[in-house]
């Protein structure tokens, strides 16, 4: 070397420059991690279902997957269709169809829910969410 | 004793490490009397062993019929023995198998021409020594020895560029394969688009044979934009890994200058 | 005051992290004439640490069931970003690990450095190389492919050579009488939990042995002296030394870089070079594939088990052998460390290699 630089000048010199090989590295190496461990697209995503009209008889309920999630339809009076998120707002439980109340129980917390979703009693914070449901010909379009 | 012991173990041991699935396949009582047999009744034997039938471990039995496990009852009409088909049942003979070209080539002048001696099967192809079709059966040699060779010029020369697709892809599959790449469903309609485009010519009309042909380079240009894909990534894979190796080396690098630096600090 | 000043203050007041950092990482001296060979112990610290976490990352989407674990290798490697990368990491780290410990050992061999009372710290090693061999060996079985399965076989068909309890053995390795669903159960639950975890504490105890026996120091260059054995336990320490962290730390660091830069140089550049064609079809039970071979580091005892007249006898001196190996610093008790005095130990020492070699060579080509 013809300029000799004191060790510990070099050494700091060269410390600093592990820095930042070690962060472009650090770089390199959580990238991949974070990739991997990303949420997959199942194509469950999807911004419409069709459902087959006759899964759903009056005064019953189907429940079906929506944007990943559990939604469910129900058909309150004959040719009238109403769909709704069957996630309840309070916790995230599922919520139930009780067939003889014509309501929906949460239950988790006992939330209860009208057939249009409105909350009728217990601590859910809103109604559930609905969703656009449109006939089409034998099919039910959701969303 | 030991030592005979010893050399027949490793006999075995080597046998069975080496067995190719043909051989599973060959061991048949029509090949054991036949591959004794002198001449016209033991030469198949020989040629079959060199054949893409045996490659795939097609035997005597699964053309000619007949029982290949029973000496006594091995050519015995009662277990479908066949024998020597007639000249004009080569093409059903052999379209048990290769249905779609059958059909081509019956529908086709070769085909039509049959009962005046038109070209069947093994005309081109050979019997028992059969190898796997390639353009080289269509030349001008063997065509002219019935007819004049300009229409079958024209066919192969069609069918040329596609071919020459057909295998570049085939490598190219079985090259990403190796790679882990999961290429089956490729690999599956390259084999349908193969036999599509190897079925098409047997029926010898040019016309048609140009037109299909565009169609089956059509379906294997998705093939080839498929394997195109797969190379770029390979490659930036390759670019990024580069990057990332380099970076490694540098800080390993580095740190022996530490080390050094280290080292001159110890020393005074 | 700096918030990381404070926080090492917080922890120092709590803990008394600076005395313990002064005594065990700059106070740790080791011998001034330490080489780049003593840095391998480290690299297969990294390297063992990689195959964990990627190990981990694996195991997120890899499906232990028969019907089903080739096609999630499959799924990871083509659909999971970053797939590939974790697996050819797994894969190929476990043979750049095998590499890594032959070095250990081989240097450790030649400079003698299992002498001067270190029997623990050998044997404890020697159990580590060999439980090692054993998660390749289960880990191989793992991805279902036609190798897995037909090295599988083949490995554990090896146990029925041991006379009266061999039969037995076999399916009690398999946990059936051919290789299936159960071998695969009972191979996973070990290659991830069992063996990892015997693993750990062996290291442990290796690494233990070699910081309380004291680093042997290399039988190079005018310091070297025979060590006397005394009738007491005696730290062998290095005063004047270099300081193991940072001054030789350093040194580990980059041998480390170069060799995770060599296990990525062998994924971006021979990514085929430790898959043979059987790795990419799925397992088949009927269809043995021609021309299977174990894995580079099993062909000597695969050749050794097929050049004796009978299996039996292959098992036996490859027994014969690991076990010499094993108690070695027992049998070679001679203070003497330098190569150049121990001309017999060398020449055995190269012979062995070669020997091994020309046998993993013959069994790769026979």
């Amino acid at each position: 070397m013809t300029t000799h630089v004191a060790p510990p000048q070099r050494r700091k010199f060269l410390i600093t420059m592990l820095g930042g090989l070690g962060a472009l590295i650090a770089a390199a190496s959580v990238w991949p991690v974070f990739r991997f461990l990303s949420p997959v697209d199942t194509g469950g995503s999807s911004n419409q279902v069709f459902l087959a009209r006759d899964v759903v008889a009056p005064g019953k309920a189907h429940f079906f997957q929506y944007q990943g999630k559990p939604a469910v339809i129900l058909q309150p009076t004959p040719g009238n269709f109403v769909a709704l998120s069957a996630v309840c707002t309070h916790l995230g439980c599922v919520v139930a169809w009780q067939e003889q109340a014509g309501e929906f129980l949460c239950p988790c917390h006992a939330g209860r829910f009208s057939a249009d979703g409105q909350v009728l009693g217990g601590p859910p914070p809103k109604p559930l969410e609905s969703l656009v449901v449109q006939l089409d010909g034998d099919q039910l379009k959701i969303g | 004793m030991s030592r005979l012991v010893c050399s027949l173990f490793v006999v075995i041991l080597a046998a069975w490490w080496s067995m190719p699935a043909s051989l599973l396949a060959a061991d048949t009582v029509c090949i054991q009397c036949h591959g004794g047999l002198e001449g016209r009744l033991g030469e198949p034997v020989a040629q079959w062993q060199t054949s893409v039938h045996a490659e795939n471990g097609i035997s005597c039995h699964d053309c000619h019929g007949g029982d290949p496990a029973d000496s006594a009852m091995a050519m015995s009409p009662e277990r479908g023995f066949i024998g020597v088909p007639d000249y004009v049942d080569v093409p059903d003979f052999c379209g048990r198998c290769h249905v779609g070209v059958a059909e081509e080539y019956k529908a086709g002048a070769h085909g039509q021409a049959i009962e005046n001696g038109g070209a069947q099967c093994v005309v081109c192809h050979g019997n028992h020594a059969i190898e796997k079709a390639t353009l080289e059966l269509i030349n001008e040699e063997d065509c002219s020895q019935c007819h004049t060779y300009e229409r079958a010029a024209l066919i192969r020369m069609s069918l040329v560029e596609t071919d020459k697709v057909i295998t570049t892809v085939e490598h190219d599959l079985e090259r990403l394969y190796r790679l882990g790449f999961a290429v089956d469903d490729m690999q599956g309609e390259l084999f349908n688009q193969r036999n599509r485009f190897h079925r098409i010519f047997h029926g010898v009309d040019v016309e048609r044979v140009r037109r299909e042909t565009a169609d089956v380079e059509g379906e294997l240009g998705k093939i080839v934009k498929q394997v195109v894909s797969m190379d770029s990534t390979l490659s930036q894979r390759k670019l990024w890994g580069s990057v990332v190796i380099g970076l490694f080396v540098l800080a390993g690098v580095v740190f022996l200058l530490l080390r050094k630096a280290y080292e001159e600090e110890e020393k005074s | 005051m700096q918030p990381i000043k404070w926080l090492v203050e917080f922890v120092e007041v709590r803990l008394g992290v600076k005395e313990l950092y002064n005594r065990e990482l700059k106070g740790y001296l080791l011998p001034r004439n330490v080489n780049a060979w003593y840095t391998l112990g480290a690299v297969l610290l990294a390297l063992f640490t990689l195959q964990t976490l990627t190990g981990i990352l694996l195991l997120m989407f890899y499906v232990p069931d028969a019907a089903k674990a080739f096609a999630s290798v499959q799924y990871i490697v083509n659909e999971v970003p970053f797939g590939w990368l974790f697996r050819m990491l797994h894969a190929i780290g476990a043979n750049v690990i095998v590499i890594a410990l032959l070095l250990h050992m081989l240097s450790v061999l030649f400079m003698a450095s299992y002498k001067g009372r270190r029997e623990f710290t050998w044997l404890s090693g020697f159990i580590i190389f060999n439980l090692t061999m054993g998660i390749c060996l289960t880990g191989y079985l793992l991805p279902w492919s036609q190798l897995s399965f037909w090295a599988t076989t083949v490995a554990t068909d090896a146990a029925g050579a041991i006379p009266i309890v061999g039969d037995y053995l076999v399916e009690f390795l398999r946990g059936g009488p051919t290789v299936g669903n159960q071998t695969l159960g009972r191979f996973f639950a070990l290659h991830v939990v069992g063996m990892p975890l015997v693993l750990l504490a062996l290291i442990g105890a290796h690494l233990f042995c070699v910081k309380r026996r004291g680093i042997s120091p290399p039988p190079f260059g005018p310091e070297y002296h025979a060590t006397e054995a005394k009738p007491f336990f005696e730290h062998e320490k290095h005063p004047g030394g270099v300081p193991f962290f940072p001054n030789y730390f350093v040194k580990d660091a980059a041998i480390i870089c170069f060799f995770i830069a060599f296990l990525l140089a062998i994924i971006f550049y021979a990514p085929g070079l430790f898959f043979p064609d059987s790795a990419f079809q799925p397992a088949d039970p009927f269809l043995t594939p021609p021309h299977i071979k174990p894995e580079w580091y099993f062909l000597w005892a695969y050749q050794a088990l097929k050049i004796f007249p009978s299996e039996i006898i292959g098992l036996g001196v490859q027994g014969a052998f690991m076990t010499f190996l094993a108690l070695l610093p027992f049998i070679d008790r001679g203070p003497e460390r330098r190569p150049a005095k121990r001309p017999l130990f060398v020449t055995c020492y190269v012979l062995g290699i070669l020997l091994i070699v020309a046998i993993s060579i013959w069994g790769h080509y026979s």
